[in-house]
């Protein structure tokens, strides 16, 4: 019987028998398993002593991603509460002659979105609609930036352009560096009328019979040092004035359809004469059953002219 | 490392790839870093040994003892060189393996540059009946994976019974015993 027949059997026949050269061979079989065995025992010691410290390294990796998250989620909450501050309480700011009313949600703690009502050199009112790329403390901060620069420019002018492209002239270097940009609609008020910039934000104004959209879009804050140029158009007692973000026309239903300029703009007009937070109210509740998921921050503001 | 080596000598991009996929295939890399490292190297291109010697402080850093980690490594490459490279057709036998590796087409075929870092891979002695060898090994190679190169080698073909390798630091020379 070779040693590769006995070793085929299940169990070795009472009269099993190796010749002496095959009983050697079968020595050293035997001697080359165990040698195996102590190799893959070294291999899989080695192996498992790895994994332990491995498994080590990861409690301490998940303990310092659990601090830094806690860090993070300060800084958050903390760039959160800048950007409230950073924004207005009411439209107090406006005075007595203006029905306004906003819808403002962010995606995240801090968002990209910031409105504002300001008062500019000659004591006329004004707002603006700003729209920061990305989100997060970033956005905040470049938020703050820019509230200090119009701040600043409105102190000096009463012209939407020329205040816009002076806050454009001082940002345009750090907001290169910081990659970062934003979108603006800016609008003075003037007795009768009103004038604005729009500088890639959405607007729509009903004055009367005139249905005016701001499609004069300029470049972004931020993305070219150029001056912006302002439009004057009529804005009288009863006219309806919306400013709005692209958060809510870039919105998509389950299958993938853009809500549209077009139907934020039918909607205001729709219900024009009804008052401004009843408009806002039906803006978004049409946008709410419209949209699949939500993808960006979203800021509507509608403004009449009362007296 | 018997010689610390430096930007002349260079390696065959096929023993990188060969030393690569063992490693991934003994899972001590995976997910995208297999995947980049399995991409890195043309089979018929030469690299600086450096980048082998990055390698392995990569890989085997972790390991408190990589000795055991490394000789299966090399164990594994020679396995895939024989079961699924042109092994098969090239030795029939464990003892043919030493001849190979020690001739012009093994050791010396994977790695160039100046001489006296390119080292040696010399089968001084080899003796069938007793089952006995010894190697003159003065390469840049890790000892350990270096054993498991030979360990791999002899014992595909699957003739050999016992295969086993012992380095003696002292005259830089594998003891091979085989049955």
């Amino acid at each position: 019987m070779t040693l590769e027949e006995l070793l085929a059997l299940h169990a070795p026949p009472a009269d099993a028998a190796l010749s002496p050269q095959e009983l050697v061979r079968f020595f050293w079989k035997y001697k080359g398993l165990v040698k195996e065995r102590e190799r893959a025992n070294a291999y899989w010691s080695t192996t498992n002593d790895n994994l332990k410290h491995a498994y080590e390294r990861l409690d301490e990796k998940e303990q310092e991603l659990a601090r830094a998250n806690a860090i993070m989620q300060d800084d958050l909450q903390v760039g959160s509460q800048i950007q409230q501050a950073l924004m207005p309480r009411d439209a107090s700011a406006l005075g007595a002659g203006f029905e306004v009313a906003v819808y403002h949600r962010q995606m995240t703690e801090v968002g990209g979105d910031y409105y504002d009502y300001y008062r500019v050199k000659d004591g006329s009112v004004a707002t603006g609609v700003f729209d920061i790329s990305g989100h997060g403390v970033s956005a905040a901060l470049v938020m703050a930036w820019l509230k200090s620069q119009l701040a600043q420019a409105m102190g000096h002018s009463d012209s939407p352009a020329e205040i816009l492209s002076q806050v454009n002239d001082v940002s345009y270097e750090f907001l290169r560096e910081v990659k970062k940009y934003a979108t603006v609609n800016f609008v003075v008020f003037g007795e009768g009328h009103l004038r604005y910039v729009c500088g890639g934000g959405f607007g729509l104004l009903l004055s009367g019979d005139q249905h005016t959209s701001f499609d004069k879009s300029q470049h972004f804050l931020g993305l070219r040092k150029k001056p912006y140029v302002e439009h004057s158009l009529p804005f009288k007692t009863g006219d309806v004035l919306a400013l709005y973000t692209d958060g809510m026309v870039e919105a998509q239903d389950a299958e993938g359809r853009d809500y549209t300029v077009r139907r934020v703009n039918s909607l205001v007009e729709q219900h024009r004469d009804r008052p401004v937070q009843e408009i806002v109210d039906a803006c978004v509740a049409d946008y709410q059953a419209f949209r699949g998921r939500d993808s960006d921050d979203i800021t509507l503001m509608v403004l009449r002219k009362v007296g | 490392m018997s010689v610390p080596p430096n930007d002349s000598l260079m390696i065959s991009g096929i023993f990188l790839a060969g030393f690569a996929q063992s490693c991934v295939n003994l899972n001590i890399v995976a997910g995208q870093r297999a995947t980049r490292l399995l991409a890195n190297y043309e089979f018929g291109a030469w690299y600086p040994y450096g980048q082998f010697r990055e390698l392995q402080v990569n890989f085997f850093e972790a390991y408190s003892n990589g000795a055991p980690i490394l000789e299966r490594v090399g164990i594994e490459m020679m396995r895939a060189w024989y079961h699924f490279g042109p092994g098969k057709d090239i030795v029939k036998t464990g003892v043919d393996f030493l001849h190979f590796q020690t001739g012009s087409q093994g050791y010396a075929s994977v790695v160039k540059g100046p001489v006296h870092e390119v080292g040696s891979f010399v089968l001084e002695d080899v003796n069938s009946e007793r089952g006995y060898a010894r190697i003159l090994s003065t390469t840049p190679f890790d000892r350990d994976m270096e054993r498991g190169v030979l360990i791999g080698g002899m014992s595909a073909p699957g003739d050999l019974d016992f295969v086993d390798v012992t380095y003696d630091r002292a005259s830089n020379c594998y003891i091979v015993e085989f049955h």
